[in-house]
């Protein structure tokens, strides 16, 4: 239960950190994100991205724009704000010194 | 067939099944549910929203379909994602789900697993109770003054049959959320129990005596179709007979016969064509129908059936074109009359006379030379000339002249009056008197080759007052207005020859000859 808690935690922080990534990249429609953090084998649902960009774009990291579709409705296509991309960056940092951490703690186990 | 809805998602039309609308209401019901604590829930649904519209349109744009199906929406929900599935990922939201429905039941019928109509079924889900106890209690109940039956009828048509699959849910207490939908699908897929339920007992009788019935009345159709195809065989084969006699064999000369003596001789072979035509090929589709009846084979392409019904048409058409054009010669109707002055005598003796001399007609009918036989007389027996319809008839009236005349009044129809006309005058009637006796023939003559138009003889026979008349019984036949009949005596003689006397109130018969 533990362990399955702190995974989960675990999880939840590096989704936020991969979709910032993936947005960065350029603008991205919402299957597409998906697409790439399947790619990733990260496995989601659709259905836990939404709340995610929803609460990224309420936070000020992300905006949307509205793009025509070939076939339907228009799609909201996400992008980063100044603020994301700000995010990104430290969230690297962050990543880096995290990375260094498990890196430097599995090698002390040796 | 299913029953479709249209939804708008997503600012999209969409046509779905009740079952998968259903479901994937019951699913959107469950996110909402999910997301109602976050404070964005109206964003996050209206993009899930949207993105299952999308998925739809996929869906369908891939499989060339129109309309979106059960698995359709298990497919979407599964990429999506069950709120099972968000809890685990996402946490903070509050995951206390309302447990929507669950435990909740209604009573329904249940005719899947039902004998009659599904109300103990849907008792025994209703109140949990296995179905058989409460089909004994309702049995008993049936014998306590047949109240049951009344109680089982009432609750028949008050309670609801389960139809849609969240209806048979609701029925069963299961949860009518996305779980059940999906627990009550993949059952469905697994075995296809819901479909292929046990039927009950009087639904396999039914079903039992329905075969029985079915195989008898199958191979009581197959004898009718069998006895149909050897009947009609041999109408078929009367037919090509009769058809073969009266084309080929031209020696039985058909022209005396009716109705053939109606047609003109020029025409009456393709007539006789058309008429068979008309009657042989619905023989022929009737027999070949049977064949396919009988031999669960297809008897007949398309083609053939085509080509059959072009030759009947043509067959009717050419009949009832002759048959018109035939009718057309009685158009009109002519009449002559040729008076002959007979010599006077006290007492007239009339004959009808069988005897015919033999004409040239006659000779060349019956291939005969004739010089071998001039004076010869045919004995004709028949009593009354079959070979055409009625057309002599005789009527006695009083002269007023004095003198004894017999008046001949030949008459006919044609296609104009000349036509008509004509046709009244080739007909030759056979009178003659020798001394005291009338000879009169029992039919007309017509010259040879010549077509039946109505031709008939009214002859009117003119007496003075006091002339007595010699009637034999065979004269009731012909003559108009006077019979035999009204002649008969209190004495119970049962004489041929009746006398009969010219009074000044016409004909009368003369009792007492006899004493």
């Amino acid at each position: 239960m533990i362990a399955e808690n702190t995974q989960t935690q675990m999880r939840k922080g590096i989704l936020e950190y991969c979709v910032l990534l993936i947005i960065s990249k350029g603008e991205i429609y919402a299957s597409d994100i998906i697409a790439e953090l399947k790619k990733a084998k990260l496995l989601v649902v659709e259905g836990t991205l939404y709340p995610l960009l929803t609460r990224l774009k309420n936070n000020g990291l992300l905006s949307y724009n509205w793009v025509e579709s070939t076939s339907g409705p228009p799609r909201k296509y996400y992008l980063l704000t100044e603020q994301g991309r700000d995010m990104v960056n430290r969230l690297d940092v962050t990543w880096m010194e995290l990375s260094y951490a498990i890196e430097t703690s599995k090698q002390i186990k040796q | 067939m299913k029953k479709t809805l249209n939804i708008n998602i997503g600012n999209s039309i969409i046509h779905i099944e009740e079952e998968a609308y259903e479901m994937l209401t019951a699913y959107l019901n469950e996110v909402k549910a999910h997301f109602a604590t976050s404070a964005d829930h109206y964003e996050i649904v209206t993009d899930i929203e949207n993105r299952i519209a999308e998925m739809f349109r996929e869906i369908l744009f891939q499989q060339q379909r129109q309309v979106v199906e059960l698995q359709d929406v298990a497919q979407v929900i599964a990429q999506m994602g069950t709120v099972k599935q968000f809890e685990e990922v996402d946490e903070e939201a509050d995951s206390t789900v309302p447990p929507s429905h669950e435990g909740v039941k209604k009573l329904y019928r249940d005719t899947d697993e039902g004998i009659v109509a599904g109300v103990c079924a849907g008792f025994s889900h209703y109140l949990e109770i296995d179905v058989r106890w409460i089909r004994v209690i309702a049995l008993i109940s049936f014998f306590i003054g047949g109240s049951g039956i009344l109680a089982y009828l009432i609750m028949w048509m008050i309670i609801p049959r389960a139809v849609s699959r969240s209806e048979k849910m609701y029925m069963k207490g299961e949860a009518v959320n996305l779980q059940g939908f999906i627990r009550n699908f993949e059952e469905e897929l697994a075995g296809n129990q819901l479909i292929k339920r046990s039927t009950g007992f009087i639904a396999e009788v039914v079903d039992a005596i329905g075969r029985v019935l079915g195989k008898v009345g199958k191979l009581f159709l197959k004898i009718i179709a069998g006895l149909i195809i050897l009947f009609g065989c041999f109408c078929l084969l009367g037919l090509c007979i009769s058809l073969a006699m009266v084309l080929g064999f031209s020696d039985a000369n058909p022209n005396d016969y009716f109705p053939f003596n109606i047609v003109n001789t020029d025409y009456l072979p393709t007539m006789i064509l058309a008429v068979f035509v008309a009657f042989a090929v619905p023989l022929i589709a009737l027999i070949l129908f049977s064949i396919r009846v009988l031999f669960n084979t297809r008897a007949i392409n398309r083609t053939v059936s085509f080509a059959l019904l072009i030759v009947w048409l043509a067959g009717v058409m050419t009949s009832i074109f002759y048959i018109t054009k035939v009718s057309s010669e009685f158009k009109e109707r002519a009449e002559f009359t040729d008076v002959k002055d007979l010599k006077p005598y006290g007492t007239y003796n009339l004959l009808i006379n069988r005897t015919r001399f033999f004409s040239k007609e006659d000779s060349v009918r019956y291939r005969i030379s004739s010089s071998n036989y001039r004076g010869r007389v045919i004995l004709n027996d028949e009593d009354g000339p079959f070979t055409m319809p009625r057309n002599v008839s005789l009527s006695i009236e009083k002269s007023d002249n004095g003198k004894v005349t017999l008046a001949q009044n030949f008459s006919a129809q044609g296609k104009t009056f000349e036509n008509a006309l004509q046709y009244a005058q080739n007909i030759h009637y056979g009178f003659s008197q020798q001394d005291s006796v009338l000879n009169f023939s029992p039919q007309l003559q017509l010259t040879k080759n010549t077509n039946w138009r109505g031709q008939s003889v009214e002859l009117i026979l003119k007496v003075p007052v006091g002339v007595k008349l010699l009637l034999h019984r065979d004269f009731d036949r012909y003559l108009q207005r006077y019979g035999s009949w009204s002649c008969e005596g209190e004495t119970d003689d049962d004489q041929d020859v009746k006398v009969w006397t010219m009074t000044e109130d016409g004909l009368k018969c003369d009792l007492h000859k006899s004493e």
